[in-house]
């Protein structure tokens, strides 16, 4: 199992035990392990295509935050293709997760509720589906590159 | 200072908002929303979602999906400069926590 999927294992267990001990640090820990499991989830992908194992751990580090949410414009807005609503999907689930885990370290005055850590779980569990069914689409390995920093072209 | 449209397009976001909340039907009690900068400085449209008790207990994924469609039909965010964030809470959580942004 790689780290992705331990992550969104352990994001589980910390929801669960969170919401039925009603313990407001396990319940922002499992939002945050949540948002963590999805960012590797996209980290491992491109990484496993490097050719030196080696240096993949390396080249996972390049990876920042900010630059990972990137947005997406299918070519015919009004009429997306499939892959490119569950690409926007994706990007949609996976930029909640990053607002709602930045909140979940930094703000102290958020009282968090069941639903703000199932709706966390939801997204994770939506980055994962969606992204498997997608990863090998053209529009899917351009876009990991963009959430890499990569140019347009 | 840069400001999206979005800031002067609120009379349109609530009515999208009306639109979504009849075409989705009673599991959304109420939309709230406001807009702000996000924490990476980006122009941000924050919606407050409040659903029954049933909706965010057994149908959470089906209701907020709807929701988050729905908006994203209803609305434009790319040309109105704003990215949408979507939170959302039971009536009972809102009761026991009472917050005025949610009521």
């Amino acid at each position: 199992m790689g780290l992705a999927d331990e992550l969104f294992k352990d994001a589980h267990f910390l929801a669960d035990k969170g919401i039925t001990d009603q313990r407001q640090t396990m319940m922002r820990r499992s939002i945050s392990t949540a948002y963590y499991a999805a960012f590797h989830l996209f980290i491992e992908d491109f990484v496993e295509h490097w050719e030196f194992p080696d240096q993949r751990a390396r080249l996972g580090r390049m990876f920042g935050h900010g630059k990972m949410c990137t947005a997406f414009t299918p070519k015919d807005k009004k009429n997306p293709t499939t892959v490119e609503q569950e690409l926007q999907d994706v990007i949609t689930a996976f930029s909640q997760l990053q607002k709602d885990r930045e909140r979940a370290d930094y703000d102290g005055g958020w009282r968090l509720v069941e639903t703000d850590v199932r709706n966390a779980i939801r997204l994770a569990e939506d980055v994962f589906a969606k992204w498997r069914k997608i990863k090998d689409e053209d529009i899917a390995r351009h876009h990991l590159l963009s959430m890499f920093g990569a140019r347009s072209d | 200072m840069y400001v999206p449209s979005a800031v002067t397009k609120q009379a349109e976001i609530e009515a999208a908002i009306a639109r979504v909340q009849q075409s989705i039907g009673p599991d959304v009690v109420r939309i709230r929303y406001d807009i702000g900068e996000d924490w990476s400085g980006q122009w941000a449209v924050f919606f407050r979602i409040l659903l029954t008790d049933d909706a965010a207990r057994h149908r959470l994924r089906d209701v907020a999906t709807k929701v988050v469609w729905e908006l994203a039909r209803q609305l434009d965010f790319p040309g109105m400069g704003v990215f949408p964030y979507h939170n959302f809470r039971s009536v009972s959580e809102q009761s026991m926590l009472q917050e005025p942004a949610w009521a």
